[in-house]
């Protein structure tokens, strides 16, 4: 510990649970500016030279990268390196970019960067989003040669040291991809919500993470060492001896915690006093298949089909979608997959070619409602499921379902394809209560489906009126506001009168807190990202359908959503003492 | 041997990047220049960054030109890649 430096804390707002204790490093997006360097004539076939390594250095990246996916089953990841090593052998990239190094006698980073500018001003003048959008395969690809030049490239996630925090005015679901839990001790943004994509991913993988912090303020400190207690937000910077101490106690106690709870993997999601539940698993990448199995999930209660084919910008065909599909369900043998279709719109338009892209929709023209418009992307999806669902145990799910009308053209379409195919037997149909006039009528809902499933994150911003991607308006976004307890427990109410199953998979499904309120209020299944289901069992198990049944009643009396969320924390600290990620005292 | 021929982009999304790829690896063996005309700009069909930077949409016309030994078998690939919406 250095002597003569203060400690000191800053505020923001925690995002993603768990501590993190290193360096910062801060991702720097600008554009990387290549110097100008004459070279002398009889150095250019060097500087030839250097650049044709450049590209085949990355040609070897890419074949690396193209087997791990394979692996992993990512198709459409596959096309897009496969564009790229395409692009490798463009002429343009190739004899052009030589031609100018001999003609002009100037360095290969400069004069690949002029080319690069040249290109970027031709996609940008076509006037068609779609295509412009395809400059950015270039860009990634421009990264990577020029990273195999000497002068280093764009940063990206993937440089980092061990154990970094790093901090970005915002992150991408992309970084967050990209990030392994291994290096990324800890992601720091000035924006970003809890509930956008980089945040959902971030949990996925176990990341803490904090937003709503002042970056020009941390620059002031890149050589310190700063804890991030991603459970209060809290940053410290230059921690004195005992607060470090403190700190990598409780990190080493909070994984010892994890463990354990992983060790009740095996155990059933059963309330002390004998009720089950189906626990499930939400699904965004293949890659967490395994840790599905492993942690005991059973079965997919959300597969969010749009992330297999983000950022990707194209529209898979019916064969790749059916590849993606069979992979899931041979994995999960006979568990019950539910695959959502196509959630395009809102924040995450970018699949679409002809939408807007950039502009907020989301109250327009989005998901269903919108692939109802787009029949045919919609009707191709569901023949690659249908395909599937011959080999395991699927289920449909259609999100963002307003009106009946809705519903029943959805369904209508399930019918179209099952008898393109000739198929008879028609998957179970589920779907998503997460617009407040669907819940309104939830019995007419019940009636026409097989299941349904509660997606709190939109619920919660239809029902108090808050894009949940809006920054002002985040202290506003309250999952446990009396409108929305209502409103699930208007649905579970209808819904069991009819026998029909109602689950729930938004962000509070993975929150320990809220599992007995949920239980209480009639849910039988839970959907959580994978990495929470041992700490959402636990919860689980630590509580008798009685209790959780009188805690939902006291809820709905109350007027507050800070009431609800106080009785939430007292009873949770009362059930599981012992959990570090949830109770701070 | 010197071919022309029009044909029209049939698959929903225009040429975009799968399209793309697709006809850049099958025109990588062949022998003869392969060019297409697409509004007034002519571009290499063996760049793939030319190809996308031509943005044909779904239903715009295109013009291949071949030239070169193997120039028929060449066009007969091409256009039955066209025809079946490469693969899509």
């Amino acid at each position: 510990m250095q002597v003569g430096l203060v400690e000191e804390v800053i505020r923001g707002s925690p995002i993603c649970r768990g501590i993190a204790i290193g360096k910062l490093f801060f991702l720097n997006r600008k554009e990387f500016a290549a110097s100008d360097t004459p070279i002398h004539p009889n150095q250019t076939e060097r500087e030839v030279e250097r650049y044709r390594t450049a590209l085949a250095r990355s040609k070897q990246d890419l074949k690396r990268l193209q087997k791990q996916l394979e692996a992993e089953s990512a198709l459409e990841g596959i096309l897009i390196l496969e564009a790229q090593l395409e692009m490798l052998h463009d002429p343009l990239l190739t004899e052009e970019i030589e031609k100018e190094i001999r003609i002009t006698n100037k360095n290969a980073e400069f004069v690949f960067q002029q080319a690069l500018f040249k290109f970027k001003d031709q996609f940008q003048a076509l006037n068609d989003t779609f295509f412009t959008e395809r400059f950015k395969d270039l860009q990634d690809l421009s990264r990577r040669i020029f990273s195999y030049l000497n002068e280093s490239g764009g940063q990206s996630i993937k440089d980092v040291l061990p154990h970094s925090i790093v901090c970005a005015l915002e992150l991408t679901a992309s970084d967050a991809a990209e990030a392994s839990s291994w290096y990324v001790g800890a992601f720091i943004t000035e924006n970003g919500g809890a509930t956008s994509h980089a945040a959902i991913v971030a949990k996925a993988k176990g990341i803490p993470y904090v937003t709503n912090v002042n970056l020009e303020y941390l620059k002031q400190y890149p050589e310190s060492s700063i804890i991030v207690d991603g459970r209060t937000g809290k940053i410290i910077i230059n921690p004195g001896e005992s607060t470090l101490k403190q700190y990598e106690n409780l990190k080493k106690k909070m994984h010892g915690q994890i463990q354990d709870f992983k060790k009740a993997a095996k155990w059933p999601a059963q309330t002390f006093d004998g009720y089950t539940v189906r626990l499930t698993a939400n699904l965004d990448s293949t890659q967490e298949l395994d840790l599905i199995n492993q942690l005991g999930g059973s079965g997919i209660g959300l597969f969010r089909s749009e992330y297999m084919f983000l950022p990707k910008y194209e529209v898979p065909s019916e064969e790749e979608q059916f590849q993606l599909y069979y992979h899931i369900v041979e994995k999960m043998k006979e568990l019950p997959v539910v695959i959502r279709t196509f959630d395009l719109g809102g924040d995450k338009s970018s699949l679409h070619p002809t939408n807007s892209l950039g502009r907020n929709c989301v109250i327009g023209s989005r998901t269903t409602r919108h692939l109802l418009k787009e029949k045919d992307l919609l009707k191709t999806q569901l023949r690659a499921i249908l395909r599937a669902s011959e080999f395991g145990n699927i289920s449909i799910l259609f999100p963002m379902i307003a009106t009946l009308a809705e519903l029943r053209e959805a369904k209508q379409l399930v019918h179209e394809a099952a008898q393109e195919l000739k198929m008879k037997k028609i998957p179970r149909i589920g779907c998503m209560m997460e617009v407040p006039s669907a819940c309104m009528v939830a019995d007419h809902f019940a009636k026409e489906c097989d299941f349904l499933s509660i997606g709190t994150n939109d619920l919660v911003q239809y029902s108090l009126a808050i894009d949940r991607s809006d920054q002002m308006l985040s202290e506003f976004y309250e999952p446990t506001d009396p409108s929305v307890i209502r409103l699930i427990k208007l649905i579970t109410g209808e819904a069991s009168r009819l026998n029909v199953p109602v689950s729930v998979c938004g962000e509070i499904a993975s929150d320990p807190r809220f599992t007995p309120l949920l239980l209480g209020l009639g849910i039988q299944e839970l959907s959580v990202a994978p990495r929470y289901l041992p700490i959402v069992k636990n919860a689980i198990r630590s509580v008798s359908i009685v209790d959780a049944v009188s805690l939902a009643e006291k809820a709905l009396d109350l007027k507050t959503s800070q009431e609800i969320l106080q009785l939430l924390v007292q009873e949770y600290k009362k059930n599981v003492p012992h959990d570090l990620f949830y109770n701070i005292s | 041997m010197k071919l022309i021929k029009k044909v029209q982009v049939k698959n929903r999304s225009g040429l975009h990047t799968r399209p793309a790829t697709t006809i850049v690896k099958m025109l990588q063996n062949c022998k003869c220049d392969v060019s297409f005309i697409h509004k007034q700009e002519t571009v290499n069909a063996k760049s793939i960054l030319s190809i996308l930077m031509l943005a044909a949409k779904k239903n715009s016309k295109i013009t291949i030109v071949v030239d070169g030994e193997d120039a028929d078998q060449t066009l007969n690939k091409l256009v039955e890649a066209f025809d079946n919406q490469f693969g899509e």
